[in-house]
């Protein structure tokens, strides 16, 4: 495997889970907005500073409306996290390795890329559409999943793909999870509880975890419940620690995986280590930034040893594989 | 907030090439601005309609062309017969259904063709005719002979060039005419590659005049392209019109990658089971992109890009992968002699790789096609393509070249400028249709102009006189219109001779025109070999 293929292999499948969780994070804050009580405040640039992308939008002077907002997320080309550039660098970085994915591949991300184009506009400018367009592109990109494990061999390019997903998969929900700090309640606790009730309700939805939420762990949806399923539930397959778990396969199957595979044991048991109960919002914001952190850093190891591999060429020479 | 993510990788990728590309892209599906014209005809009373489909008949009464699937009266020849039957039992709104998922197929496969213009790459999709060029088997087998003949003598011209040139001992082919050649590459003197093979892929465009002969228009020894558009429009026909395909009177053109695969591993300097072949593409914002990429999809070859390789101490070619180095036996490359190896040639290019050239010369790597090859790629060449044939292979030219006059002998040159509102006017080693001179269409004044070019640098120039090139029924705003074509038959050479079933059929779109270019409002159409046998 050619190591700027790998690389490509990666990304791809980063800016399409960014794509679909970027859609979800929309599609649910949506839902959300509407049920909140008078008091309540929810500013539509949270949606902004939980991608971490404040300075873009500064710089691009957005307009911190709901329709600026969504524009910014959704069909913003000069973002490159919108939905819109993400599915764009996806689809781009596809072609550069269309030989070692089936070609059936290329079309579905191609369709999903003209469909994503041709709706955009009208996903920013009004809810109802909003939220039509943002599940087309998670049912397609969905199908996109669901094609690649069933029609590509499980071969190296692929462990690059499961890789790219599981780590922007494991950042996104992190950041998904860090919504709700930023909510204002009201100060009486008999409309405040189940407002927030409501919202961990939005976030597990957000990740279409709210029913297995409910099976495995209970009706009630406790803020502390929500947020130690999203992160540690070891079987829900968009859970911080799944993600760790998956990307620790990815890299087994990986030759010269050593110190890859350090980083991701380092923020496996950093996870495994934290106590998430009764934690105030500001603790949680800093935890979660924690995550993300030790995630760049696998991120980093990962772009070492495979991507750039290459500083070192005479020292590695080997004529066959 | 930490959360600045992780720097974007296509970012990056879009500035390295477009760095590697400050130099225009090098490969184009090249079309020609044919200097080809018609005069008018006195127009016969033709049918208006043809079956269920309306023919523009004003249009064809006045095209003097041969046409490709109508006979003068406007009925369809032998060969066409089968498919206007199957058009005749559609409806025009199924024909017109299935026109647009035609179009939207296109869209979803994405097969498309960049344009660069203003700073930024446009993927256009590939504009594609629903109407098939037909040619009957028989006429085929006779061409294919042809090209094989033609290709043959070509790689013996080289090998000869290159090493003992004999054939300007013996005075067939002119020194001067050598010593005038801008791709004769001195890098390569003495070399003999496996075979004796230098062009291991020609693209040989074909066009048809009036009076039905087939003439070698060019042979594109460099790095042809376009044959991934032929089987891209024999999959969308598949899809579109399976039910055409029942009677088995069409021939398959899909053992194309099969056949290009055992070509170029049949050049494996090692003795291994599976060759590891890499296609070598300028990268992403190269024209014909998407061609490489389908081929080394096509193939199981792996796609790099020069920065992707390097040559060791040991002269192999090695590709970075993500568990090291591995050896590449065989470089299928589609960039330009000039900017394959800084080494070896131009020292400024980005694309290439180091090295490449020294690998080669010592046989630790096959490079397909040769470095050198273009020297037979040259329209001063070309001309003497029938002595050629004749000089190795003591046979008569099968397909006969295009009449041609030599601005180099002061005969042919007065002749040329006499006659220089008739002719058209080449360079030797230009393509894409520029710098030419289409006679007929010329204003006075370039004409004088071209003239003082001519005088200048006489070894540059031929001149062959106007041909009126066929057409086919295309369908315009839902009427059969003639638009005229060419055809880019691909032939293969090392260890086996092949030909592909047809090639690809390119047709200018554009009423009256003859620029087949994709990037000047060419199209192209599927190529159908019909056995008639038994029909």
């Amino acid at each position: 495997m050619l190591s700027r293929v790998a690389e490509n292999l990666y990304w791809m499948t980063r800016y399409l889970e960014r794509a679909e969780n970027t859609a979800r994070l929309i599609n649910s804050t949506t839902q959300v907005l509407l049920d909140l009580p008078r008091g309540a405040s929810f500013g539509w640039d949270v949606l902004i500073k939980v991608a971490g992308l404040d300075a873009v939008a500064a710089e691009r002077g957005i307009v911190m409306d709901e329709t600026g907002i969504m524009r910014f997320l959704i069909e913003d080309e000069d973002n490159p996290s919108s939905i819109v550039s993400s599915i764009h660098f996806a689809r781009e970085n596809t072609r550069t390795f269309r030989e070692v994915l089936p070609m059936e591949i290329w079309e579905r991300i191609n369709r999903l890329f003209l469909y994503i184009r041709a709706e955009a506009r009208q996903a920013a400018q009004g809810r109802r559409a909003r939220y039509e367009v943002l599940n087309g592109v998670i049912e397609q990109r969905q199908s996109i999943i669901g094609l690649l494990s069933g029609s590509m061999s499980h071969d190296i390019a692929f462990q690059f793909l499961k890789l790219g997903r599981n780590i922007e998969r494991a950042d996104m929900t992190t950041r998904i999870v860090d919504v709700n700090s930023a909510v204002q309640l009201p100060t009486d606790q008999v409309v405040a509880v189940p407002t927030m009730e409501r919202l961990w309700m939005g976030t597990l939805n957000t990740l279409s975890a709210y029913q297995m939420y409910r099976r495995h762990v209970g009706v009630h949806v406790r803020s502390q419940d929500v947020v130690n399923f999203l992160l540690k539930d070891p079987h829900f397959p968009r859970t911080a620690i799944h993600c760790l778990n998956e990307i620790e396969g990815c890299l087994s199957a990986l030759p010269r995986h050593e110190t890859a595979m350090k980083a991701a044991r380092q923020a496996w048991r950093r996870l495994e280590s934290m106590r998430l109960d009764d934690l105030a919002p500001v603790v949680l914001h800093e935890y979660l930034d924690q995550i993300q952190s030790d995630l760049g850093a696998i991120h980093a190891a990962v772009a070492k040893q495979y991507f750039h591999l290459h500083q070192d060429l005479a020292a590695q020479t080997q004529t066959n594989q | 907030m930490n959360v600045v993510h992780p720097h974007r990788t296509l970012q990056h990728a879009y500035r390295r090439d477009l760095r590697s590309h400050d130099t225009p892209p090098l490969l184009n599906l090249r079309g020609r601005a044919s200097g080809y014209i018609k005069t008018p005809q006195t127009p016969g009373t033709l049918p208006a309609k043809l079956f269920c489909m309306e023919i523009n008949t004003a249009a064809y009464a006045a095209n003097p062309a041969y046409d490709e699937l109508l006979d003068a009266d406007c009925r369809p020849r032998d060969a066409a017969r089968p498919l206007f039957d199957f058009i005749d039992a559609l409806s025009p709104e199924t024909l017109e259904a299935r026109r647009q998922a035609v179009d939207a197929a296109i869209m979803a496969m994405g097969i498309t063709f960049t344009v660069y213009s203003d700073g930024a790459n446009i993927d256009r999709a590939w504009p594609f005719d629903l109407i098939p060029r037909v040619m009957a088997k028989k006429e085929w087998e006779r061409i294919e002979a042809g090209l094989k003949q033609r290709l043959t003598a070509l790689n013996l011209f080289i090998d000869d060039l290159y090493n003992e040139q004999r054939i300007v001992k013996d005075g067939v082919f002119p020194i001067e005419v050598l010593e005038g050649s801008k791709n004769f590459r001195e890098q390569c003197r003495g070399i003999s590659p496996r075979f004796g093979v230098w062009a291991h892929v020609c693209g040989t465009d074909l066009v048809r005049d009036r009076d039905g002969t087939v003439y070698v228009l060019e042979d594109n020894l460099r790095v042809p392209s376009g044959v991934s558009y032929m089987l891209e429009n024999r999959q969308l026909m598949k899809r579109m019109f399976p039910e055409m395909f029942l009677t088995s009177r069409i021939l398959p053109v899909d053992d194309y990658p099969t056949q290009l695969h055992d070509t170029l591993a049949a050049l494996s300097p090692r003795d291994t089971a599976r060759p590891v072949i890499a296609v070598l593409t300028p990268g992403i914002f190269n024209s014909a992109y998407f061609e490489h990429s389908y081929l080394a999809q096509q193939m199981g070859a792996f796609l790099v890009e020069g920065s992707d390789l390097v040559v060791q101490d040991d002269d192999c070619v090695y590709m970075k992968t993500i568990s090291g180095l591995r050896r590449v036996d065989v470089v299928y490359r589609r960039i330009d002699d000039d900017f394959l190896d800084p080494e070896a040639f131009r020292p400024d290019s980005t694309l290439g790789v180091t090295g490449l050239m020294r690998a080669w010369r010592a046989g630790r790597v096959g490079i397909a096609n040769a470095p050198g090859a273009g020297v037979a790629d040259d329209k001063v060449v070309y001309t003497f393509v029938p002595q050629i044939i004749k000089y190795y292979l003591d046979e008569e030219p099968i397909i006969p070249n295009v009449p041609s006059w030599l601005c180099m002998y002061e005969d042919q040159r007065d002749y040329v400028l006499a006659h220089l509102d008739e002719l058209v006017v080449k360079p030797a080693n230009e393509s894409g249709g520029y710098g030419m001179l289409i006679g007929p269409r010329a204003t006075p004044e370039e004409r004088a102009q071209f003239a003082e070019l001519i005088r200048e640098n006489p070894r540059n120039y031929m001149a062959q006189p106007t041909l009126s090139i066929s057409t086919a029924p295309t369908l315009m705003d839902g009427k059969l219109a003639p638009r005229h074509l060419d055809l880019r038959p691909f032939v293969l050479q090392s260890d086996r001779l092949y030909a592909t079933t047809g090639g690809l059929t390119r047709v200018a779109l554009r009423e009256g025109s003859l620029v087949v270019n994709s990037s000047q409002g060419g199209g192209s159409k599927d190529t159908w070999i019909v056995d008639m046998e038994g029909a």
